[in-house]
């Protein structure tokens, strides 16, 4: 039998550039993106993508940083640390990565890393990470302009859907589109309050709802609430999501769905990077302005 | 300077020590619209009652309702665990629901020699206020005489409004020091003082105020003073939040000014001194820049802290309200439309004693963040 730690478990990856030659580059920049669940280091040569990994956040941030940068590190062709000239280190564990020169907030690798992946038509970003969910807004060239985060409690967020994975006995990669297969769309549960919605999920289960109904009603809670914040702040037009929960259709979709807004969407780049790619674009722009004042 | 962080930190020993050195009694106060001059004309220490960051507050829960402030109930919770066990007497000044459950239940579950609730009007903007104010203010006095079994004279009252009129004046001088480009003491300094100033006896703390004037012309403070910031709050005491912001952040910043009660609005108004003088010490206490509770029909304080953000050059306000707080937070949409008119940014926080500084970082950070280029 599985134990429950197996369905909130997700796929660890990296990816590298088939035809870049990293030799080539003026610059080679970096940024680690230490979240609450998950911890990417992306490397980008002159601005573009070059590697980058994703794996789960361990108990001790500059471990985790070390491990994913060395793992973004393998297949690079000889890339080694020492040629990176810049690294920015964001997230809730960006004051504990060793090695980098700069620690700038996720809200602001956000913003820039959407304005990379989407373009600069992006003007309204929601990011639903692993504890957090921050709505925010920027302008043409990624900068943020205000901003709005949950707070206190890891309510809809990610974390709270690893607890409904484990519960359900259904794998996290597979709650979004199971939450679909309901005949009709149930009421939402009363509360995305982690412990409360888990409480009321085991009661609805007592009652005869299917596991596909109850992830429909869960889905659509933490929609609702997420709704509610992006209201709070408003909406403009492109709206892009970024963070692990952009890859839950059944969490993208009502959010969708609610705001009459459909999300931009890529195939391009993975939106899990996003806070990843902001923090490189930063060192680079921080190694360029050093090198132009000598520094 | 040190002084004040050390009372700040030490505020139960010194009240303990306090009163085994003088013999004099202590009382414990929950509002800072309580008149301190006519407890000092009587020799009794005032210290107000604090609760305490990330100290579990839970053992209030049984006596007041969840859904007050946090400050109110870290108020009783500090209570119920013991830690003012030295006080002889509490007394409150009317300002909000909450503070004041918060006496009530402490008159009911921890038992001092002395209790009493002045009836400080809500309407600090009506008519008759200081008629009022003054009778309420003879029938504390006449109280406090029948408790110590003394008499408190018009020199007695002059003592103590002398005492604390030097203290205010003294903090508004140092003050003027947070206007220069490079403020010679940090939001954190200025909290300390102003917290100190709240649990100690003021003639100790005018001496050290006194010093701290002659040495600020000269003092440099090495760091660089980044966004000036202005606090706008609830009752805010919270040194952990105030030094994360100044200290533990990736961009700079310095409080420059804040419009709460323990900063500047505790010690703001000059004091105007006349014969009658209950009817003086009404005065000054109903003309402070108000807390939010009693500022209306007419919102007073907004143009004082216009003024405020004006002399100090705020770049940036951070509100601070208290979970909770109705009064300031019924006050928030006017204030932000306000401060947008002003064109001075803002980042609202609701305010809790049980939420980790940390926690509040990305977002400070974030906020600050808006205000400059990161590269």
């Amino acid at each position: 039998m599985a134990q429950s730690k197996d369905f909130r478990d997700w796929d660890q990856y990296r990816w590298t550039a088939p035809d870049t030659d990293w030799r080539k580059a003026s610059i080679v920049s970096c940024g680690i993106d230490i979240g609450s669940i998950s911890t990417q280091a992306v490397i980008m040569v002159d601005g573009q993508l070059y590697a980058y990994s994703n794996m789960r956040t361990g108990s001790n941030s500059p471990d985790s940083a070390d491990k994913a940068l060395s793992w973004a590190l393998e297949d690079t062709d000889g890339l080694s640390q020492d040629d990176i000239q810049y690294i920015v280190g964001t997230g809730y564990g960006r004051i504990n990565i060793p090695m980098a020169q700069r620690a700038i907030t996720e809200i602001a690798c956000h913003a820039l890393g959407a304005n990379f992946i989407y373009g600069p038509s992006v003007r309204t970003i929601l990011d639903v990470g692993g504890q957090d969910v921050k709505v925010i807004q920027c302008d043409e060239k990624g900068k943020v302009i205000n901003f709005l985060m949950n707070d206190k409690c890891a309510a809809g967020t990610g974390r709270g859907m690893e607890v409904m994975a484990d519960l359900l006995s259904v794998p996290l990669v597979e709650i979004g589109q199971k939450s679909f297969e309901v005949d009709e769309e149930p009421e939402p549960v009363s509360s995305t309050c982690v412990v409360f919605g888990k409480s009321e999920a085991l009661s609805l289960l007592r009652k005869g709802w299917s596991i596909e109904k109850v992830l429909a009603a869960y889905c659509r809670a933490m929609a609702n609430r997420i709704v509610e914040l992006i209201e709070r702040l408003g909406v403009q037009r492109e709206f892009a999501i970024t963070g692990g929960q952009s890859k839950n259709i059944g969490v993208v979709k009502r959010i969708e769905m609610l705001l009459n807004i459909e999300a931009v969407k890529t195939e391009k780049y993975d939106p899990q990077i996003a806070g990843g790619i902001g923090a490189a674009l930063f060192a680079r722009a921080l190694f360029e302005k050093s090198r132009k004042s000598g520094g | 300077m040190s002084s004040f962080k050390n009372w700040s930190d030490n505020r139960h020993d010194y009240a303990r020590e306090w009163k085994k050195k003088t013999g004099g009694k202590v009382l414990g106060y929950f509002c800072t619209y309580l008149p301190e001059e006519i407890l000092y004309a009587a020799d009794v220490l005032p210290v107000r009652i604090f609760g305490q960051h990330g100290s579990d507050i839970g053992i209030s829960s049984a006596h007041i309702y969840d859904m007050y402030c946090p400050f109110s109930r870290s108020c009783l919770a500090e209570g119920l665990k013991g830690k003012y066990d030295y006080l002889d007497g509490v007394a409150i000044a009317q300002s909000c629901m909450h503070i004041r459950q918060a006496f009530w239940s402490w008159q009911k579950h921890l038992p001092v020699e002395y209790s009493y609730y002045i009836y400080m009007p809500h309407g600090v903007q009506s008519k008759g206020r200081y008629e009022y104010y003054r009778g309420e203010l003879v029938e504390f006095k006449e109280s406090l005489e029948k408790w110590l079994g003394r008499t408190i004279s018009d020199a007695d009252l002059d003592k103590g409004i002398d005492i604390v009129r030097k203290n205010k004046e003294s903090m508004r001088k140092i003050w003027e020091f947070r206007k220069n480009d490079r403020p010679s003491i940090t939001g954190l300094e200025a909290m300390e003082i102003v917290f100190s100033s709240q649990v100690t006896d003021k003639r100790e703390h005018n001496e050290a105020l006194e010093q701290l004037i002659t040495e600020l012309p000269d003092r440099k403070v090495d760091r660089e003073t980044g966004t000036r910031l202005m606090i706008i709050g609830s009752e805010d005491d919270d040194r952990e939040f105030t030094k994360m912001v100044e200290e533990g952040l990736s961009l700079p910043a310095t409080f420059v000014i804040e419009d709460h009660c323990v900063g500047s609005r505790y010690f703001w108004n000059d004091f105007t001194p006349g014969e009658d003088r209950l009817a003086s010490i009404a005065r000054w206490y109903l003309d402070r820049p108000p807390c939010p509770s009693k500022d209306w029909p007419k919102r007073l304080r907004f143009s004082h802290i216009k003024n405020l953000i004006q002399e100090y050059k705020v770049e940036a306000a951070i509100l601070m309200q208290q979970k909770f707080c109705d009064p300031h937070e019924l006050d928030i949409p006017a204030l932000k439309t306000y401060l947008d008119e002003l064109d001075i940014p803002y980042y609202l926080i609701e305010f809790d004693v049980l939420v980790p500084a940390g926690q509040l970082k990305t977002r400070v950070e974030a906020f600050l963040e808006t205000r400059v280029e990161l590269v």
